[in-house]
């Protein structure tokens, strides 16, 4: 095992610098280099895969969330690289997991960045919500085509069991008048359940934070009842220690997580995905 | 994206669709700076027959931070006198100072404080040292530390 734990941070502190200039693929190289130098320091795994994100290398940034967090499992930024990294690869269930663990970990150590991560909680779980969307919407279209399939291919066999009988044009045109008929019914049919679907998206109030109008997904409760996002309560609470609606002191100890509230906005936001860009 | 971008179009969504009365956008073409114009419904003698103009400009840090609110001066749009309100356009107001502001008020919330404080006003004069100043100050509205000691009016 590696540990010149002194040529490793010279070498982090040159591949920042570079991080920090743009010149993403230098960075990338110094901080492996420092990994080389010492392989038993979380921090530069995360470093590295920051860069790699930047350079769009999502296996690999996987890796090196993987690699951190076997040294430190409670590693707020690799969880939220790797959230981002399967964002991109289309692992939404992963990408959703640690992006909610990233923020966890956030409202726990009271770190800055919980906002910014409660942000990718929500598009990880729109994206996945959009793709279980289209997947279902194909199903959908492709259930209607193979039934219109079907009907025609029997609309035509029942013709043609005509042409062999003493039937007349009458007759003939009739069927094929009440087949033409169950096939615009059945096209009603699926026109109606599509636009039925677009009637619902309403966003119901209690799911949204007075405060930054957005979708919650923490809601903690204030002393007077109202409850509020964790981040953007927090960020106020940071600026001036008051109830923003009754104005007594409020400290970030009285704050209580609203469980009830916060199960009601995971299930609604579960079968209504677009909520979030409300 | 800031904190107050998405909040604030739907802010803005809102309030394209409806004001309460007294109350009209006039211009919101980004998400810095809007123009609403204010009337005083009653017939409080003051301000009969006038609408005045109020100028919104939101920090990146809004609605944590409050927005800076002022009259603005144009033809047909003067600013109203009132014993809180400099004849520059600077409001005196605590909600919209650094400290009595509060992340849960909004652009009308605003607007409809300020009709209120108009409608409610019974003295026809500006504040005490006005020309003072007007002719000195140079800080931002919502740095300015007021004295909210005239809680009569």
């Amino acid at each position: 095992m590696a540990r010149d734990t002194v040529k490793a941070g010279v070498l982090k502190a040159d591949g920042n610098k570079r991080f920090q200039n743009g010149d993403f693929v230098g960075a990338e190289s110094l901080y492996s280099k420092a990994i080389i130098a010492d392989d038993t320091n979380p921090s530069l795994y995360t470093n590295r895969a920051m860069a790699r994100l930047k350079l769009s290398l999502w296996d690999s940034v996987i890796a090196d969330c993987q690699s951190c967090l076997k040294l430190n499992g409670e590693s707020m930024k690799a969880h939220y690289y790797l959230a981002q990294a399967y964002l991109e690869l289309r692992a939404f269930d992963d990408a959703v997991t640690h992006a909610s663990r990233a923020r966890e970990i956030c409202a726990l150590t009271n770190d800055k960045s919980l906002a910014q991560v409660t942000t990718l909680v929500l598009r990880c779980k729109r994206d996945r919500w959009e793709d279980a969307e289209k997947k279902r919407k194909r199903a959908h279209k492709e259930l209607e085509e193979d039934v219109l399939r079907t009907m025609r291919r029997e609309k035509a066999d029942s013709l043609a069991a005509l042409d062999d009988s003493t039937a007349t044009d009458g007759d003939r045109r009739q069927v094929a008048e009440e087949w033409d008929a169950k096939m615009e019914q059945l096209g009603r049919v699926f026109e109606a359940a599509r636009s039925d679907e677009d009637k619902r998206r309403e966003v119901p109030e209690w799911a949204i934070d007075d405060i930054t109008f957005a979708f919650m997904v923490d809601p903690v409760i204030t002393v007077s009842g109202q409850s509020y996002e964790r981040a953007s309560i927090m960020e106020h609470l940071r600026r001036q220690p008051t109830d923003p609606l009754t104005r007594e002191p409020l400290r970030p100890s009285d704050l209580r997580p609203n469980l009830a509230l916060r199960k009601a906005c995971e299930e609604f936001l579960d079968q209504n995905g677009w909520a979030v860009d409300w | 994206m800031s904190l107050g971008t998405k909040r604030l179009g739907k802010e803005l969504a809102k309030i394209s669709k409806s004001l309460p009365p007294g109350i009209t956008l006039v211009k919101a073409d980004d998400l810095q700076e809007w123009l609403l114009d204010i009337q005083v419904l009653d017939q409080n003698p003051i301000y009969a027959g006038e609408t005045y103009r109020l100028k919104f400009r939101f920090g990146k840090q809004y609605p944590i931070e409050p927005p800076e609110v002022v009259f603005t001066k144009q033809e047909n749009r003067p600013i109203p006198m009132h014993p809180h309100i400099y004849s520059n356009g600077i409001i005196c107001l605590d909600l919209l100072g650094s400290s009595g502001w509060s992340p849960v008020q909004n652009v009308e919330s605003v607007c409809m404080s300020i009709q209120s404080m108009l409608t409610g006003n019974t003295k026809n004069h500006r504040p005490e040292g006005d020309a003072d100043f007007v002719s000195t100050n140079k800080a931002r509205p919502k740095d300015i530390e007021f004295y909210y000691h005239d809680n009569e009016v």
